[in-house]
């Protein structure tokens, strides 16, 4: 309310200065320098500006200090920085605590008034707020976040439109390819490349390659399908994908946060997609942006899937029966290259021989690659013309990602299980302060899709860390529950807090009645304070019951009012109190006054 | 009065005032969860519901807590208009408040909660006050809002306000001088026509006192001892009926309190609530309580014998 100056100045540089070293930091992270850079700036910056400026006042320096932390967190909250999360928290809380400070200051530099109580000690009250007001903050966030989110936040944004740069730039893993080469190593670094704002994580799907040739995958099935807009356009379920057709919904929101991708990514399988863009999609329900890169989504650009899939057991995958694959196409996706050697067949059939339906021969040979490799993202290459799989399994035993789920594809497709490959990406990590998935470059992965009769196509892959096929129902986060109870989360708080207010005021008017009804005399002394608000005439805090009754007498006209005041005074006042009679006597009167409607 | 002074007032009349603060957090939280959903960015609409949650509590707590104080207050019996009388006001609650009269331009005053504290009062206008108004106001925790409220107080028992008194000097029915002989003598001698008796001569006696009668009889100087004369004073009529009631009071005040001070009897008439009022009053507190609870109308005429003075009336 005052202003903080003097005393008060070296206190408030220590939360300024936090609140803008945080700022600071998330600045340099973004703009790609070293974090602490931005935090000693900031820091210092705040410190030089709060004490080095004795002729400003401090409140006045620390609310610039404030307009310009909040300036830069909503210019740089958007990026990518590592740290964004935890800079983002320790920028709120210091913010907090500064404001609770500088209140405090303000408060202390008024006159005491003469006789007051002194204040609580600064330090335990600025602690005590802090707290509470960090919590509450904390649990506005978890739940207004999600609801904003979910309410006000749009499922389609434009974006950066993607220059040449971007697109040279952008690793092989954002854009569309007719093949997939084995002998190339992909580029896998921290850069974060989407983020996701989905319920659950799964594998966020690229493109599938059903021909492998023993070097790199192809698709068999060239034939592309326009999408019709405008948004949201419904793609083609993919020919026999039951889980496409009646699974669950997931709905997704992606952000590129990289500078060009012309894929669309979905979790298998893509169903509904809401975006500003021309699409085209693939046989296999593998979406893309149509115009060769020119209609590609660039930095910022939002776009929303609803996939669907469905949600199988153990127990379901092992009992999967129904429509299996038609000829052709089972043809296709059980077919092995013959120049791939025999002992991987041999290997194949070793591994899955004591397992007795397709489930259990996908575990059995995802365990042995499990036992018998390594994941390496430095594992050399196959030699030239060797084939890759037969390469990884008897030969390197070591490689990446596409080797081993190659090499599962392959083996399945060796013992007769249709079986795709995949790229993508892994869901990334959850940030934990929006909920969203965090995919970075080195999150891009390959993974096999095996058919089962009746569910469809299901992911396996034994380095990944997702819920795969038999998975169902397992979910890793209270963040969607949360978000999903949001609403009624919040009409609990609400109803609980009525209902501890309704309580309160019924408690004390209850209180107040029973001291009031405690004693006849208290009694009679309400109803005449009735009777007399009801002519218009309240008693004065100043006025006895005897000065009121006989005012209120001369007001209504009759006498006999005036004697309920001498005999409450006698019952108060008397030796013996009022006798029985002169109760009566009063209890009459007063009745007969209650009685009466529109008095006087 | 200067021009901010004015607007820091006028302000305090409503029910608060937004601060810096709240500006802040508000347009933070606008922009910030606008932003964030218009981009699709979550950490963008995380800032703007923290700031949000800032704003809404930053005002909600200080209305709150002023909702759940409690306050009573005790007032002298007395108070002058445009003097300051202090107040004792007992505060109930929690947390910590600033405090002032409502009625007063006194500046604020902190205390932590329950306390009871004294501040100043400074009545505006003549009357019996049953009711004070004072003034609460507290930020806390985050500064982003100021609730100011007012409480209208009612008091135990009326504080009476009697008019501020003006510098008077007063012509009761002697001359001046002879009322400073009589109270500085003391001679017993008296001043009335009516002689009591004869003594002998002392010196300092006036000659023109002597007895010659007796002196000659008695053979020495004896004079003359007077009864004193009638005891009279100064009769106040106020007379709020008239254009200036207010003048009026003061008028009669401050011809009141300067006849007492000079040890003269005032009566004063008046016209109270319950019609006209008169009598004599014997010190200043009586005669600001008589005047406080006057009320426009006829005053009843004045005692035979008295100086009469007429305040207000017919302008």
């Amino acid at each position: 309310m005052s202003d903080a100056t003097g005393p008060g100045r070296r206190i408030m540089a220590v939360p300024a200065a936090v609140a803008l070293g945080a700022v600071g930091a998330l600045a340099a992270e973004r703009m790609g320098f070293p974090a602490l850079v931005g935090l000693g700036g900031g820091a210092v910056a705040a410190l030089l500006a709060v004490l080095a400026l004795p002729s400003v006042p401090t409140r006045r320096s620390v609310l610039f200090l404030l307009v310009a932390g909040g300036l830069g967190v909503l210019r740089h909250a958007p990026g990518s920085s590592p740290h964004r999360s935890v800079l983002l928290v320790t920028w709120a809380l210091a913010s907090l605590v500064t404001l609770v400070l500088l209140e405090r200051l303000g408060a202390e530099t008024t006159t005491p008034a003469s006789g007051g109580a002194p204040l609580v000690a600064r330090r335990r009250e600025v602690a005590r707020f802090s707290v509470v007001l960090a919590v509450i903050a904390a649990m506005t966030v978890a739940l207004g976040v999600p609801f904003a989110t979910d309410h006000l936040s749009r499922g389609v944004v434009a974006g950066r439109e993607p220059t040449v740069g971007d697109a040279v730039s952008a690793p092989a893993s954002l854009r569309t390819a007719e093949e997939l080469d084995m002998t190339t190593r992909p580029r896998l670094s921290d850069r974060v490349v989407f983020t996701v704002d989905a319920e659950r994580p799964d594998f966020w799907r690229g493109e599938t390659f059903d021909a492998w040739d023993g070097i790199r995958w192809r698709r068999t099935d060239l034939r592309v399908f326009s999408l019709r807009r405008p948004s949201p356009t419904t793609v083609l379920v993919p020919a026999l994908d039951p889980g496409a057709e009646r699974g669950e919904d997931l709905t997704q929101t992606y952000r590129f946060e990289s500078g060009f991708s012309d894929l669309v990514f979905a979790a298998p399988s893509a169903r509904i997609i809401e975006t500003d863009r021309y699409l085209r999609a693939r046989a296999d329900g593998s979406v893309f942006v149509a115009g060769l890169g020119a209609n590609a989504f660039g930095e910022g650009a939002v776009y929303t899937v609803t996939s669907r899939r469905l949600a199988s057991t153990e127990s379901d995958l092992r009992e999967a029966s129904g429509a299996d694959l038609p000829a052709w196409l089972s043809d296709l996706y059980r077919s092995v290259p013959t120049a791939t050697p025999a002992r991987v067949a041999r290997l194949a059939e070793r591994v899955t021989a004591p397992a007795a339906n397709r489930y259990d021969k996908i575990r059995a040979l995802e365990g042995w690659l499990g036992e018998n490799t390594t994941y390496s993202i430095d594992a050399p290459t196959a030699p030239p013309g060797r084939d890759v799989v037969d390469d990884f399994l008897f030969r390197s035993r070591i490689g990446w990602c596409e080797q081993i789920a190659s090499s599962l594809v392959v083996m399945a497709r060796s013992v007769g299980i249709p079986a795709r490959l995949a790229t993508g990406f892994v869901p990334g990590t959850r940030d934990p302060l929006t909920g969203r998935f965090t995919v970075r470059e080195r999150d891009a992965h390959a993974w096999a899709e095996i058919w089962f009769p009746g569910i469809g196509w299901q992911g396996f892959d034994p380095t990944a860390s997702v819920p795969l096929a038999g998975e169902a129902g397992t979910d890793g986060s209270w963040l969607p529950s949360l978000r999903r109870s949001a609403p009624a989360l919040a009409a609990v708080a609400v109803l609980v807090a009525a209902l501890a207010f309704a309580a309160v005021v019924v408690v004390r008017r209850v209180r107040r009645r029973r001291a009031r009804r405690a004693t006849w005399a208290a009694a009679t002394r309400h109803r005449l304070d009735r009777v007399g608000r009801r002519i218009g005439r309240a008693r004065r805090p100043d006025e006895t019951v005897g000065e009121y009754a006989d005012a209120l007498a001369d007001a209504l006209g009759r006498p006999e009012v005036a004697t309920v005041g001498t005999v409450l005074d006698l019952e108060a006042f008397g030796p013996s109190g009022a006798g029985e009679s002169e109760r009566n006597a009063v209890d009459e009167v007063v009745a007969s006054l209650e009685a009466v409607k529109g008095i006087p | 009065m200067s021009r901010r002074a004015v607007r820091r007032r006028a302000s305090a009349t409503g029910p608060g005032e937004f601060t810096v603060p709240a500006v802040l957090c508000f347009a933070l939280a606008v922009y910030g969860i606008a932003g964030g959903a218009a981009a699709g960015e979550d950490a963008t609409t995380a800032v703007g519901v923290f700031a949000l949650a800032c704003f809404v509590v930053g005002v909600w707590w200080p209305i709150a807590a002023l909702a759940f104080v409690r306050v009573s207050v005790t007032a002298p019996p007395d108070a002058s208009v445009g003097s300051v009388v202090p107040l004792r006001v007992t505060l109930v609650g929690r947390g910590r408040v600033e405090i002032r009269s409502a009625d007063a331009s006194d500046p604020w005053r902190r205390t932590a909660l329950p306390a009871t504290v004294t501040i100043g009062h400074r009545p505006a206008a003549r009357g019996v006050v049953d009711t004070v108004r004072i003034q609460l106001r507290t930020s806390v925790p985050l500064g982003v809002f100021i609730r100011i409220r007012t409480y209208s107080v009612a008091l135990p028992r009326p504080m009476y306000v009697a008019p501020r008194t003006e510098v008077r000097s007063v012509r009761s029915g002697r001359a001046p001088e002879e009322r400073d002989r009589r109270r500085s003598r003391g001679s017993g001698i008296g001043e009335g026509d009516a002689v009591r008796s004869v003594r002998e001569y002392v010196a300092g006696d006036p000659a023109r006192l002597v007895h010659w009668p007796t002196s000659a009889r008695r053979g020495g100087l004896h004079v003359r001892e007077h009864e004193p004369p009638p005891t009279v004073g100064i009769a106040v009529v106020a007379d709020l009926s008239g254009g200036r009631p207010e003048r009026a009071a003061v008028d009669a005040m401050s011809v009141g309190v300067a006849a007492l001070a000079a040890g003269d009897r005032v009566w004063i008439g008046t016209h109270e609530s319950g019609g006209p009022a008169s009598g004599e009053v014997t010190d200043r507190r009586e005669l600001g309580r008589r005047l406080a609870r006057a009320r426009s109308g006829a005053p009843p005429p004045p005692p035979a014998g008295w100086t009469v003075h007429r305040a207000g009336g017919e302008a």
